[in-house]
């Protein structure tokens, strides 16, 4: 069954002077944990700025239904925000800085201390949120400001790269509280990010965005096999692999033997692996394991910014023989 | 079910809890009423007034300078007050020492005023786009109206409980020390000037520092930038206004708010300051909260506009 999208953004351009940081992005958001890819200066940080509300756009675009162009303080009761830059307020405490912000988000104050101490617990910061924030070390700010983030109950929380300057403990840490948000607390999440690790960990959604243009969107699974059908296989065999290489060649199979006891073949994704266990009965071969070969998300990254550079590069070159 | 038994023995230690690890502590959505869009300057000026209280330098000490001038005027009140302010008399005045306290006292009130505008007012908004406040209050359903109207009313707050509580409180003491029923009336109105002199005092040393605050990005720079035009240009002014006879002194601060005073309270006062006309001296108060309530929608709509918290 198809999830509904709880962010629908359709030709959002947003430009600074003559920078177009988003150049019509349009997309159709849903899942659990969504991972908002591209790299730096791709417009993932001024589009969540802009489904908040907080900068003017063009186009059109809704959260959870309602338009970030004219609802902005209403998707902004709603949704959380946690930031890339540090946003907090010195002279105060934990606590205070989460129960304030709750109560700007509209919750009576007793509720708003309540929750605070509850997000503060949850983010793991238990025994220290009555200490200055000033005082917190790079990954405890980073635990407040998740704090911060979802201590008014927010139905979809937006982090910008929450795990920036983190060591990889506490990177570990803030990946694991992430995984566990939706579960734990109803909530979706659009990760911001440009760590793919961090992508392929916690994401069941992926929208890759370059140069201010959304290049993919869908499952985190179908950006792993954007080449476009299953043809590649990894083959590991009983022994010999260098036998069964010869007969898949023999029958025009394109192979690669990568050890002693394994091959990566290309078949005809048409026909699919059934062609593999026809000549491997022909040529006498054990198969042990047939796995598709699909990419890591690093692999179909660099390969979707790779394409739609050489796009670029062709539309420029282009561009300049009219010109000519 | 239980698990499956291996033989395997355990290499590693045994996973400990994680700090991450989740406390529920009964977790359930938040499905209560929330408070009016409309009433959230007011979580902003509580917010500043508890923040400016905190530790011993913001509020506390020039509240307390506030409270040692109300406590050196009040007792040098009592003491003078059966006898005549030759000083002031000599010079046609013909008023009693004890009436004279009161707006005299606001002189130093002012510079009471000046010194919490130095330990916080001037570098509210500064601070702010410093640590990142705009991205915490803009990501949250806060209108720049709401920040504005919350922070200046928290230091309108502030600053009037050390410049208008000390000049009421030495007005109650002059009213206290009436010889007769009839001085008593006549006296009466005292509060109401007390209480005028010191609203406009307030008014200005919030709003104005609030609005240099709006200039820079750094504390520091705010705060220099507000201590320079106060002692420096604000000096200059007043010292041409006082060599030319002109009512440029009303430019500055203190000199518009020591004038204002002294004409409520029908003093002439001739001291190293200008003293300037009413009118100007109400205009230059007014202009000046103006120029810093602008100063300040203008930097934070401006911020908010473009992306708050940081580059867009």
């Amino acid at each position: 069954m198809a999830l509904e999208p709880i962010i629908v953004v359709d030709n959002v351009r947003r430009h600074f002077g003559a920078i177009k940081a988003l150049q019509g992005v349009t997309a159709e958001i849903s899942g659990k944990i969504i991972g908002l890819l591209g790299p730096n200066g791709a417009g993932k940080s001024t589009l969540l700025k802009c489904l908040l509300g907080l900068v003017p756009f063009e186009g059109r675009a809704t959260v959870l239904g309602m338009s970030a162009a004219t609802d902005g303080a209403a998707i902004r009761v709603r949704v959380g925000y946690m930031p890339e830059q540090d946003l907090l307020l010195p002279n105060m405490s934990a606590v205070e800085l989460c129960a304030y912000a709750a109560e700007l988000s509209g919750l009576p104050r007793s509720e708003a201390v309540q929750r605070a101490h509850a997000a503060l617990y949850y983010a793991g910061l238990e025994e220290k949120r009555y200490q200055p924030v000033d005082t917190y070390s790079t990954g405890q700010k980073q635990r407040v400001k998740l704090a911060q983030a979802l201590v008014h109950d927010p139905e979809i929380l937006f982090l910008d790269e929450p795990t920036n300057g983190l060591d990889p403990k506490a990177r570990a840490e803030m990946l694991e509280l992430i995984s566990e948000m939706p579960g734990r607390r109803g909530c979706a999440i659009v990760l911001s990010t440009h760590l793919l690790g961090d992508v392929e960990r916690v994401c069941d959604q992926a929208v890759i965005m370059h140069r201010g243009a959304v290049k993919f969107s869908g499952t985190v699974a179908e950006l792993r096999q954007t080449r476009g059908g299953d043809s590649e296989y990894t083959v590991s065999v009983r022994d010999n692999a260098h036998d069964f290489a010869a007969a898949l060649t023999q029958a025009g199979l394109a192979n690669e033997v990568t050890s002693p006891v394994a091959l990566r073949v290309t078949v005809d994704p048409a026909i699919g692996p059934r062609q593999l266990f026809a000549l491997a009965a022909a040529a006498g071969a054990q198969l042990r394991s047939v796995e598709v070969q699909r990419d890591t998300v690093e692999a179909a990254f660099l390969r979707i910014i790779g394409a739609a550079n050489d796009d670029a590069t062709a539309q420029a070159n282009q561009a300049k023989a009219g010109a000519a | 079910m239980s698990a499956p038994e291996t033989n395997i023995t355990p290499t590693a230690p045994a996973p400990t809890r994680s700090t991450a690890a989740i406390y529920d502590l009964g977790y359930k959505r938040y499905v209560g009423n929330r408070v009016a869009a409309s009433a959230r300057w007011r979580v902003i000026m509580r917010n500043q007034l508890s923040t400016a209280w905190k530790g011993w330098w913001r509020l506390k000490f020039p509240l307390g300078t506030a409270l040692m001038i109300s406590l050196v005027a009040g007792a040098v009140m009592y003491v003078s007050s059966n006898k005549l302010f030759n000083a002031i008399a000599s010079k046609g005045m013909g008023l009693k020492f004890s009436d004279g306290i009161v707006p005299f006292s606001m002189t130093f009130f002012a510079r009471a005023g000046f010194i919490f505008s130095l330990t916080v007012g001037a570098s509210v908004i500064a601070s702010d786009a410093q640590s990142g406040g705009f991205t915490f209050y803009f990501a949250r359903p806060v209108r720049p109206i709401d920040y504005v109207l919350g922070k200046f009313a928290g230091l309108l707050l502030a600053t009037s409980l050390i410049m208008m509580a000390g000049p009421l409180f030495l007005a109650a003491e002059r009213l206290g020390l009436a010889e007769t029923t009839s001085e008593l009336i006549d006296l009466l109105p005292v509060l109401g000037k007390a209480a005028i002199a010191g609203l406009a005092g307030a008014l200005l040393y919030a709003a104005l520092p609030l609005g240099f605050s709006a200039l820079a990005n750094k504390r520091r720079t705010a705060l220099a930038l507000w201590a320079g035009a106060y002692l420096i240009a604000g000096s200059i002014c007043s010292g041409i206004g006082l060599l030319t006879n002109t009512p440029l002194g009303a430019l500055d601060p203190p000199t518009a708010i020591t004038s204002l005073t002294f004409h409520l309270f029908d003093v002439e006062w001739k001291g190293r300051s200008a003293m300037v006309p009413m009118p100007y001296a109400i205009g230059a108060i007014l202009m000046y909260v103006v120029i810093g309530l602008g100063l300040a929608w203008w930097r934070v709509n401006n911020s908010r506009s473009t992306g708050v918290g940081g580059a867009p």
